[in-house]
């Protein structure tokens, strides 16, 4: 198990080196400079500007400065913020995102294998139509409009009961985090729901089950030790790249429930070609991607020992 | 006196999308202490729904018990609620089944699966279950079962995992193991040992074996006595040198003839039985094998025949066959005593 982790965290460690040289020379390549925001700048100054941020040296030679600062940590200083590091940028924001993030995954994983696991038992019953029918709503209608139709539905609500039950917009409280986490998780929740309704239909046809229900066991015992636990594995499977599919994706939500995360910073730097903050977020979010996978790859592992111990 | 497993006029359906499929119809048979009784036939013939059905695990719907009853030292097992029906299942009845590889839960070590089924009826402590259960392995040849019962069905062997099958099967020293083709997903040698195990297992354990087979080298080896089934129905039912050497059936006797032997004329030809079983949606009326059969009469195209006796009225040696009547014409394919050339 040791093994096998070290050597997914080695992997993790270049596929993170990857990212940062792809991302690197992409944005480079990417026509015009950061400084072209600023409002007509002389030749001279901008000669100047370009010496001082190392932008008139050879691009290999940016890059092994960059990259030698990244190891250190350090990803720079904004260009369009002012004396702002990236480090603080990523170190106030990010916070925000992740609690978003994890509640999201959290309502998606809980919410799929419960409605799947319901599918499956009530299977093409009324319960099943129905959350079958919701399941292709969700995965069909993209985040932004649930993110809307959700705000909206809270406008009416408050308005409704004349006082306000949940806020609207915003960050800070729980209150905050509940509706818009749910909307982030929705589409991935359809999407385990379907796996694991499949998957627990798979898993009740096993010549195991029929073995356990030859042992006498009662039927909470066959659901709960012998299905649940085998169906659940293919459904963590994808979880890894739908974690990384709900942070990226948070984006959107973050700006229409007026959420400051990190996501507006990071579609901001793009647009402005803001190079440090480019270069810090996106490595940053691709390292906690892999660290994501990596984690439900080890989760897997305690699930299935077949994993386990074969590594 | 009475049997330790009694079966009367069971019968099973499944609803489908062509219509009710009549699996098992009217099947009777018993099981006495210590006996192994062999039920063979043909893929399809209603073997392991009939099992199945008595231990209650066939799916319901589309499966659906629709007559008969089972007496497990007179008392009725079929219908119990599910509470009741998990009292007698893995306690008085175990079961084995054909493929020791997907019968055990992938995620659970061999050694739990044994416990659970000890901590469930005896309600006894982790510990003492998985002491147990190692007992058990040690009992089925298990080398080094402390060490195995901490391992997954996928570092077993198919040999090992249907050892494992049967020491979890023998957990709570049922009266009656219920083998469901047990032998045949594994190599000749590995059958050899594991049938060596059942039979040593039920002298040792003392208790009765239901054999379901369509291998009728293993019938030879390890019945006491035998039901033919065919088309739903048991034709014929003895002990295994009736069976063997009396064959009362046609099918019977047809089977023997497709039976490849070490023994005589080398070059013989073996005689396979032509077409295929009958319809089960919509039963013929007569006798299910009368299409298939060389001595088909009249009577056994609009007439089922009963069990019947054959010889004398005692004889537990039945056949469903109208040429086991008093009034049928003699006929060299099958047994017949009462005829001039019996015997």
């Amino acid at each position: 198990m040791l093994v096998y982790t070290l050597k997914r965290l080695l992997a993790g460690v270049i596929t993170v080196w990857f990212i940062a040289t792809a991302t690197f020379f992409a944005m480079h390549s990417v026509p015009g400079d950061p400084l072209m925001n600023d409002k007509a700048v002389t030749e001279e100054i901008r000669a100047n500007l370009e010496r001082k941020y190392g932008l008139d040296r050879p691009l290999h030679e940016q890059y092994f400065v960059f990259m030698g600062n990244m190891l250190k940590g350090d990803f720079g200083i904004s260009f369009t913020q002012q004396n702002r590091q990236v480090n603080d940028i990523i170190r106030d924001h990010f916070p925000v995102s992740a609690t978003l993030g994890v509640l999201a995954i959290t309502f998606a994983a809980l919410g799929g294998i419960l409605w799947g696991a319901l599918t499956a038992i009530y299977r093409n019953r009324l319960p099943d139509i129905i959350i079958m029918f919701l399941v292709i709503l969700g995965i069909s209608v993209p985040s932004f409009v649930f993110a809307a139709l959700g705000q909206l539905a809270l406008v009416n609500l408050n308005s409704l009961l004349g006082y306000s039950l949940l806020p609207v917009a915003g960050w800070g409280t729980i209150w905050h985090m509940l509706v818009p986490s749910l909307v982030l998780g929705l589409g991935t929740m359809a999407l385990l729901t379907r796996l694991m309704r499949s998957s627990m239909l798979e898993v009740v046809n096993e010549d195991y089950i029929k073995t356990a229900r030859a042992k006498g066991l009662s039927p909470m015992r066959i659901f709960f030790r012998h299905q649940l636990r085998n169906a659940i594995l293919p459904v963590i499977t994808v979880l890894g790249p739908q974690i990384a599919a709900i942070t990226t994706g948070g984006f959107v939500v973050e700006l229409v429930f007026a959420i400051p995360g990190l996501g507006r910073y990071f579609v901001q730097a793009v647009q402005q070609l803001d190079y440090t903050v480019i270069m810090g977020t996106t490595v940053f979010y691709g390292a906690f991607l892999v660290l994501m996978v990596i984690l439900v790859d080890i989760l897997y592992g305690f699930i299935d020992p077949r994993v386990r111990i074969e590594s | 006196m009475s049997h330790l497993l009694e079966v009367n006029d069971l019968a099973v359906e499944f609803a489908t999308y062509g219509g009710n499929v009549k699996a098992v119809r009217s099947v009777s048979f018993h099981v006495d202490e210590g006996e192994t009784l062999a039920i063979v036939g043909e893929s399809g013939c209603g073997k392991s729904v009939t099992v199945q059905s008595l231990m209650g695990i066939i799916p319901m719907p589309p499966g659906k018990i629709t007559g008969g009853s089972a007496r497990l030292k007179d008392k009725e097992i079929l219908g119990l609620p599910p509470r009741e029906a998990n009292r007698f299942r893995g306690v008085e009845i175990g079961m084995i089944f054909q493929d020791p590889m997907t019968s055990l839960n992938p995620t659970m070590t061999i050694g739990d699966q044994i416990a659970e089924t000890l901590r469930v009826h005896r309600g006894i402590s982790r510990q003492t279950a998985f002491k147990r259960a190692i007992e058990l392995l040690e009992k089925t040849r298990i080398p080094e079962a402390q060490k195995r019962a901490r391992q997954y069905p996928f570092e077993f062997s198919g040999g090992m995992l249907q050892r494992a099958m049967i020491a979890q099967s023998l957990a709570c020293n049922p009266s009656i193991l219920i083998a469901d083709e047990p032998t045949t997903a594994l190599d000749v040698t590995i059958q050899a040992q594991i049938l060596e195990l059942m039979m040593e297992l039920q002298r040792t354990e003392n208790m009765s074996i239901i054999l379901i087979t369509h291998d009728l080298a293993i019938v030879a080896r390890m019945a006491t006595r035998v039901a033919v089934m065919y088309a739903g129905q048991i034709v014929e039912t003895g002990t295994v040198d009736e069976i063997f050497y009396q064959s009362a059936h046609p099918y019977t006797a047809g089977l023997r003839q497709a039976m490849p032997s070490n023994v005589g004329d080398k070059n013989k030809q073996l005689t396979p039985i032509l077409g295929s079983p009958p319809d089960l949606f919509d039963p013929p009326k007569g006798c299910g094998y009368c299409a298939r059969c060389p001595q088909a009469m009249n009577v056994c195209l609009s007439r089922l025949p009963p069990a019947m006796a054959v010889g004398d009225n005692d004889s537990e040696h039945t056949a469903r066959c109208w040429l086991q009547h008093p009034d049928a014409p003699d006929t060299q394919a099958v047994y017949q005593p009462g005829k001039q050339h019996a015997g």
